[in-house]
C-alpha cells in the first residue's frame, strides 16, 4: 500500500531505530541500524552522516538505498526506496539535525567528539507499508496516547495559562501557576523555567513542577546540553527517542552519589530530569533580542509531543517571557504600612553560614546553598542583620549596592531573590525571605547565626 | 576463510535484531526484517530466517546473485556487528526452523522489553510461514557506532 509521507510523522520521530540498505558499485550490499530519519518534505528524507563508514562510500558510488522506518505506536513498518541527491553542511536543515546530535553529545560528555558532519538528502521515489508484517491486532494491545487533548481542549489550556500570566502578582506566583496548569491542563508533568544571568553566562532553575523538592538552583551553561543550547541558539529543540543516550550520563552522576563520592562533583545543584525521559523539548524565553530564560518540559511518553504542542507551548513560552521582562521593571517600592513590630521568640538552634569570597559561595553547615549574586545577596543581609540588627530591605537598596555586582539594566533581581528564598526554604528553613510587599521584604530567623568567610583552596 | 567464532555465535544468537540486505541485478538494495539467525556448526556458515510475508523482493534478490549482509544490533547499547556471505541454499523453513524463530522472538521481546517497546506488541511481528536462507560466511565486520564502525573482524575471535 502506498502511503504519502506527510502521513506518517510519527515514524520519523527516532522512537525505534530503522534500517538501512545500500550497496557498493561492485554490488556488495550492505545493512546498518539508524536512530533516526528526518523528514524533509512529502518527497524528501535526510539522513544524518556522522561517521565516514561503509555506508557514506556506497552512497557515493551507488545513489540507491532502502530504508525502513517503524510507526511506534502501531509498530507498522514502511519501506521507502531512495535515491541520494545531495549532502547538506549548512542551512535549517543542517541546523536542525546538528542541534539534537549537539545536545545528545553534550548530554553525554562527547561534545565536539558526537558531531554531525553533513546532512545526506535523499529522494523518496517509493513508500509502501509493509504488508504481512504484523499479525492481526486481535488483542487491542496498542498502548494509549497519555496526551490525549485535541485541539480545542488545547486552545481553552492556552486561554487558561494566559490569564494566569496576564493576573500574576509576582514573578513566583506566576511561574508557579503557569507550571501547574500546564500540568493540570495540558498535561505536561514535568517541566521547569531557568532564568538567564547575564552576568555569569547560565541559566538557574527558580520554578519547576514534577520533580520534587531540590531542583531549584540547578545551574546551566548556556550552550550545554538540550536547555543551554535552546538558550544559545535562541530557538526551540526537541529530543525525542532519547533511549539510553541520556540514561548514561544521568547513571554516571548517580553512581558518584551512591559511592559517597559526591565532594567530587561540583558544588551545583544538579538539574533535575526524569532518569527515563523519553522526549524533552526546551524553548527559549525570549524578549526582543534579550535571552530571558528557558521553559524546559519532558515526557517519558516519546510521542509527547507533537506539532501541535510545539506551536502553543511557543505560545505559552512568548508570554512567559514578556511577563518575566514585565515583572523586572515593575517592583519599585510600595508606600510602606505600618510595619509590624518582630516576633521575639528565642532562637534555638545554630545554623553556621560560609561564606567563600573568590567563589562568591554560601554553604550552611557544611552543605552547599546558593552561589554568585544570590550567594551575596544573602551574605548582606545575613551581616547587616547581625551587625545592624536590620530585619527589612527593600529591592531598592539592593540595587544600589555596588558590591553585590547587579546589571544596570534588567538585573533579574526578582528572580534572583526567588532563587534564594527557594534554596533557604529547602536548605535552611529557619532562615526565610518574606516578602512584605512590592519591592519589599523581611529577613526572619528561628535560628541563631553564626557567620564565618573563608578562600576556597 | 573468515568464520563465526562460539563467542561471537552467543552474541549473535541471543534476541538482538536481525537484519538483512540484499540487491538486485541493478544494484539496488533491499532491507528485510530477520527472524533470528543460527550460526551452523564450524562457523563457516550460517542461516538467517525471514517471514515468506516480507521477504519477496529478498528472495528474489538472492536468487539472482547470492550476495547478503546481515546486521546484528542490540537495542539496550547499540553493540552491533555486520555479517557478510554468499547464498548456499534458499528453502522453506522447517518445523525444527519455526521453534528456533518462536524461541528468538522470546528472547527479542525480553530485549526490547529492556528500552520500552512492550512485548505484545513484539509478539505481533507475523513470522510464518517463514524461508531459510543458508549462506557461507565472507567477512565478519565491528559495526558499533563510532569511529572503528565497519572494522573488520579477523577470522575465529569474539567482537
Amino acid at each position: 500500500m502506498k502511503v504519502r509521507l506527510s502521513e506518517m510523522s510519527a515514524c520519523f520521530q527516532g522512537v525505534i531505530p530503522s534500517m538501512l540498505a545500500t550497496c557498493s558499485a561492485s554490488g556488495e550490499p550492505n545493512v546498518t541500524s539508524l536512530s533516526h530519519v528526518y523528514l524533509v518534505d512529502d518527497r524528501h528524507v535526510a539522513l544524518s552522516c556522522q561517521f565516514f563508514n561503509k555506508t557514506r562510500r556506497n552512497i557515493a558510488e551507488n545513489p540507491h538505498a532502502t530504508v525502513i522506518v517503524y510507526d511506534p505506536l502501531k509498530f507498522e513498518g514502511y519501506k521507502l526506496g531512495l535515491k541520494f541527491v545531495r549532502s547538506e553542511t549548512s542551512g535549517p536543515l543542517f541546523d536542525t539535525m546538528s542541534l539534537r546530535i549537539d545536545a545528545i553529545a553534550s548530554h553525554t560528555g562527547m561534545a565536539g567528539v558526537f558531531k554531525l558532519i553533513s546532512s545526506d538528502v535523499f529522494e523518496v521515489q517509493t513508500c509502501r507499508r509493509i504488508e504481512g508484517f504484523l499479525l492481526p491486532a486481535e488483542i487491542a494491545d496498542t498502548p494509549p496516547k497519555t496526551t490525549v487533548p485535541g485541539p480545542l481542549t488545547e486552545l481553552r489550556g492556552l486561554q487558561v495559562v494566559s490569564q494566569r500570566i496576564a493576573r500574576a502578582k509576582d514573578l513566583d506566583g506566576l511561574l508557579a501557576s503557569t507550571l501547574e496548569a500546564l500540568d493540570e491542563l495540558l498535561g505536561f508533568q514535568h517541566s521547569m523555567v531557568l532564568v538567564n544571568d547575564d552576568c555569569t553566562q547560565r541559566l538557574v532553575a527558580i520554578a519547576s513542577r514534577g520533580y520534587g523538592p531540590g531542583s531549584i538552583g540547578a545551574e546551566v551553561a548556556v550552550g550545554h546540553g538540550l536547555i543551554g543550547k535552546a538558550a544559545e541558539r535562541r530557538r526551540m529543540i526537541k529530543l525525542t527517542g532519547l533511549g539510553t543516550e541520556l540514561r548514561y550520563g544521568r547513571a554516571i552522576r548517580e553512581r558518584h552519589v551512591e559511592c559517597g563520592e559526591s565532594e567530587r562533583l561540583a558544588p551545583e545543584v544538579p538539574l533535575a530530569g526524569l532518569a527515563d525521559a523519553q522526549a524533552q523539548l526546551a524553548l527559549p524565553l525570549v524578549c526582543g533580542e534579550r535571552l530571558v530564560g528557558v521553559l524546559a518540559v519532558e515526557s517519558r511518553d516519546p510521542l509527547c509531543f507533537d506539532d501541535w504542542d510545539e506551536a502553543f507551548l511557543q505560545i505559552v513560552a512568548s508570554q512567559i517571557a514578556m511577563a518575566l521582562d514585565r515583572m523586572q521593571e515593575n517592583d519599585e517600592e510600595e508606600p510602606a504600612d505600618e510595619v509590624a513590630p518582630a516576633p521575639a521568640a528565642a532562637p534555638q538552634r545554630v545554623r553556621n553560614f560560609v561564606f567563600y569570597r573568590n567563589d562568591d559561595c554560601v554553604f550552611v553547615d557544611g552543605e552547599y546553598l546558593v552561589r554568585n549574586i544570590p550567594g551575596k545577596i544573602l551574605w548582606k543581609l545575613l551581616s547587616r542583620r547581625a551587625i545592624a540588627g536590620q530585619r527589612e530591605f527593600t529591592n531598592r537598596e539592593l540595587r544600589l549596592d555596588p558590591a553585590l555586582g547587579l546589571p544596570a539594566l534588567k538585573d533579574n533581581l526578582e528572580s534572583r531573590l526567588i532563587l534564594l528564598r527557594k534554596r533557604l526554604a529547602e536548605k535552611c528553613p529557619e532562615v526565610r525571605i518574606v516578602p512584605v510587599r512590592r519591592g519589599r521584604f523581611a529577613l526572619e530567623l528561628d535560628c541563631a547565626v553564626e557567620l564565618s568567610e573563608k578562600d576556597c583552596g | 576463510m573468515p568464520s563465526i567464532s562460539e563467542d561471537l555465535a552467543r552474541f549473535l544468537q541471543s534476541g538482538i535484531s536481525v537484519l538483512t540486505g540484499t540487491r538486485d541485478a541493478h544494484n539496488v538494495p533491499d532491507a528485510t526484517r530477520g527472524i533470528g539467525v543460527r550460526v551452523e556448526v564450524g562457523g563457516d556458515e550460517a542461516t538467517v530466517f525471514l517471514p515468506q510475508a516480507t521477504s519477496e523482493t529478498a528472495q528474489a534478490n538472492l536468487r539472482d546473485n547470492g550476495q547478503v549482509a546481515v546486521c546484528f544490533s542490540r537495542a539496550m547499547d547499540h553493540r552491533s556487528m555486520q555479517v557478510k556471505g554468499e547464498l548456499v541454499e534458499l528453502r522453506p523453513a522447517d518445523e525444527r526452523d519455526r521453534a528456533f524463530m518462536e524461541r528468538y522472538r522470546e528472547e527479542l521481546a525480553e530485549e526490547w522489553g529492556f528500552v520500552g517497546l512492550p512485548p505484545t506488541v513484539t509478539y505481533r511481528m507475523n513470522t510464518w510461514p517463514a524461508v531459510a536462507v543458508r549462506f557461507r560466511v565472507t567477512a565478519v565486520f565491528v559495526q558499533t557506532p563510532g569511529p572503528g564502525a565497519g572494522a573488520p573482524l579477523p577470522a575465529q575471535v569474539g567482537p
